[in-house]
């Protein structure tokens, strides 16, 4: 298999990619790992004239972070290299995890977050534990830029609120407060890429004086158009100690904010089970 | 669309080419270079066969562009023999059995080797989670991985 011919620019400042994009409008694509963009390309499922690699410029390729701001990603960062990164795997374990479920050894090696968030994919595995961990992303195009909460970046299946002119040029994550801890949790199918079936992430804030839950964010992927927050299970958790029928509640309640759109009894069910074992595991690592 | 003057280095050798920017690094290694241990499959990046190294990483020479494989140190098959001596992994694969067909042996056999070059006593588990990207359809995978597991252990 071919990939179609196009014409192909690598600048090398972001200033220069938004002004292709601005030229050639809808007729370009952006290429960061190429994983999901050839593969389309390929299928004649989209052909861009103009491929823009983002190759040409290093500062994308970058995970910022220090103790007091906001843990921040560019478009050219790969699974692998956020799979690995120490801080990242401190202090978002279980963001790293789900990168390490996405595609292959040989994918997470050429595939980027910021791809794979663009993508927009149902099932995408970082999108429930960048949901739960109140994720922005910073969009930038000729005339100016926005950052938009993750929740408002998917519209619908491979579809985001990105215009054909905009490029997402960060990831921004704030850094959790203390005593809180994340899960996440997926079942999948046994395919060569093993795409997930039912993706459940939670992020739980519990005080440690009387053991009650300040906080919790419940993300999920692959059960819906598009990957969501569970709100109405969240609300069961907040303020209350978590005991176990709390727990079964709130889980119970996320399966019926899921729309799945085939295998609807298995992926609503497992939603329950999933939940409440991402509620329970992140319990077990605030204690 | 026009050409491209790009220059490859593959398995320590340098190669000038003229390509078009849609010609994927497998294209170029195969056509161009005659280097024809990397197989095309599926060509849509689930199979594995494809793989060749990029600085030691395995990657899928299929989905890759070749002009954006410059300045990279690119390994393929051909180029883990050292002076007519076979890798182990290349001995152990051959001892196991653990070669049928061939189509997947350059892939699985370079992505194993980057397994093992990161983390040279990878448990079985580790072993099947890294080569999950590569499909072989004739071998049943368990030879494969008992290749694995004896180059692993220094089995020579």
């Amino acid at each position: 298999m071919r990939i179609p011919r196009f014409e192909y620019f690598r600048p090398s400042s972001i200033d220069e990619v938004c002004s292709l994009l601005y030229k050639y409008k809808g007729e370009a694509k952006v290429l960061a790992g190429g994983t999901d963009l050839f593969v389309k390309m390929k299928k004649k499922e989209i052909l861009p004239k103009v491929v823009i690699s983002l190759k040409g410029i290093q500062t994308l390729d970058r995970i910022e972070w220090d103790d007091r701001e906001d843990l921040k990603i560019g478009p050219l960062v790969t699974h692998d290299a956020i799979v690995n990164h120490p801080f990242v795997r401190e202090k978002f374990d279980f963001l790293s995890e789900a990168c390490f479920k996405i595609g292959t050894r040989q994918v997470r090696n050429m595939g980027t977050l910021v791809g794979n968030l663009c993508n927009a994919s149902p099932s995408s595995d970082a999108s429930a534990p960048l949901l739960v961990l109140e994720t922005k992303l910073k969009l930038v195009h000729l005339y100016g830029e926005r950052t938009i909460p993750l929740q408002e970046f998917f519209i619908g299946p491979f579809q985001t609120v990105l215009d054909p002119q905009e490029i997402v040029v960060e990831v921004q994550i704030p850094k959790p407060a203390p005593h809180t801890a994340g899960s996440y949790q997926y079942l999948h199918k046994a395919s060569s890429v093993g795409e997930t079936l039912v993706g459940a992430a939670a992020l739980l804030t519990i005080d440690p004086r009387n053991s009650t839950c300040q906080e919790a964010t419940i993300g999920l992927s692959s059960v819906s158009p598009i990957p969501i927050r569970a709100k109405a299970a969240e609300r069961i958790l907040k303020g209350k100690k978590l005991e176990e029928k709390i727990i079964r509640e709130a889980a119970q309640v996320a399966m019926d904010e899921t729309q799945p759109r085939s295998r609807p009894l298995y992926r609503r069910e497992m939603t329950r089970v999933l939940v409440e074992r991402a509620i329970l595991r992140a319990m077990e690592k605030i204690r | 669309m026009k050409k491209q003057l790009i220059e490859l280095r593959v398995n320590g050798e340098s190669f000038e080419l003229a390509v078009e920017p849609q010609k994927t690094l497998l294209e170029v290694v195969r056509e161009d270079l005659g280097l024809t241990g990397a197989k095309e499959a599926c060509g849509t990046g689930e199979c594995g066969a494809c793989t060749v190294l990029i600085d030691g990483k395995p990657i899928l020479s299929c989905l890759t562009l070749a002009i954006e494989a410059q300045g990279k140190k690119i390994t393929t098959i051909e180029g883990l023999a050292k002076n007519g001596d076979l890798h182990p992994l290349q001995k152990a694969f051959i001892r196991y059995g653990a070669i049928q067909c061939g189509y997947c042996t350059s892939g699985m056999i370079l992505n194993a080797k980057s397994i093992l070059d990161e983390n040279p006593k990878p448990s079985r588990d580790e072993i099947l989670k890294g080569l999950e990207g590569n499909l072989c359809r004739c071998t049943g995978y368990n030879k494969i991985l008992e290749a694995v597991m004896a180059a692993s252990t220094g089995e020579d």
